[in-house]
């Protein structure tokens, strides 16, 4: 008698471990963009990412204290010196746009720049 | 027609020049008026260009923070001068952001002294030092000054 309760009650965990696990893993850990940030420029300069994929914008500072503000997207990242902030990002409109380090670093501050392209 | 203004121009510099030598003094009275009409109607550029930011508090804010940044070590907090020792001692003399010579500059003037700096005087070319955005901040910030000696001094001078 239990072992009849048993085996319907095993196939379905199986089957609901199977298909469980099978979303767990098309669910897949945000890419990771790493950005650094030096007296003047931003290395690399130029990223790409796709529109509705969610980032994770990983913005380091190497010397001074540093941001990245991308009017159009109203986005502005701020990091300490020696720092690093994480900024989880999903773009939601295509094109190319230029972030400006919005935190004041200096003689070259101004031209501080650095270009994102959205693509569909 | 030009070329004759800017002889003149040369040659009434020159002059004061020979007179008053290289010494620190306040400039007469000719001599700033022919400085304040040459810069406002001759070399001064930008003056048909718009300031591209609207006005509003958040732009008023950036112009702020930018100004504080970077201008206040020679135009004080305020853009009056308050506490910067040294304002009136400089030739030609600090102005005060707030008086008739610079408000009477158009919005591309302000931008265009700010990204190419006055010669001679003490004020720097800061394009590339400040972005195009936080130059047009600080204009809309110099059209909308705090009342004199409302913020201070700048915390360098206090030390």
């Amino acid at each position: 008698m239990m072992h009849r309760l048993f085996k319907p009650l095993i196939l379905g965990a199986v089957l609901m471990t199977a298909l469980g696990g099978g979303r767990i893993s098309q669910a897949q850990a945000p890419k990771r963009i790493t950005i650094v940030a030096k007296r003047f420029d931003f290395t690399p300069g130029d990223i790409t990412l796709k529109k509705g994929e969610a980032v994770v914008l990983v913005l380091t500072s190497s010397d001074v204290d540093h941001g990245v503000k991308f009017k159009d997207l109203n986005l502005n990242i701020k990091v300490p010196k020696g720092k690093t902030t994480e900024f989880p990002f999903t773009p939601t409109k295509t094109g190319t746009f230029v972030g400006q380090c919005s935190v004041f670093c200096g003689s070259g501050h101004g031209s501080m720049k650095m270009t994102l392209h959205v693509t569909e | 027609m030009r070329v004759g203004l800017y002889l003149v121009i040369a040659a009434v510099g020159l002059l004061i020049m020979l007179v008053s030598g290289c010494k620190v003094s306040d400039p007469m009275k000719v001599e700033r008026e022919v400085v304040e009409a040459t810069k406002h109607r001759v070399t001064v550029g930008g003056k048909t260009d718009k300031n591209p930011l609207p006005f509003n508090a958040e732009n008023l804010a950036a112009g702020k923070e930018a100004f504080g940044h970077y201008c206040i070590a020679c135009h004080g907090l305020d853009g009056q001068n308050t506490g910067v020792p040294f304002a009136d001692r400089m030739s030609p003399p600090l102005p005060s952001l707030a008086s008739a010579e610079v408000q009477s500059y158009t919005d591309g003037q302000l931008k265009w002294v700010i990204d190419y700096g006055i010669s001679p005087s003490g004020m720097p070319a800061s394009k590339g030092t400040l972005s195009d955005d936080e130059i047009w901040s600080i204009v809309h910030y110099i059209r909308h000054l705090p009342p004199a000696g409302s913020l201070g001094e700048p915390e360098m001078y206090s030390h």
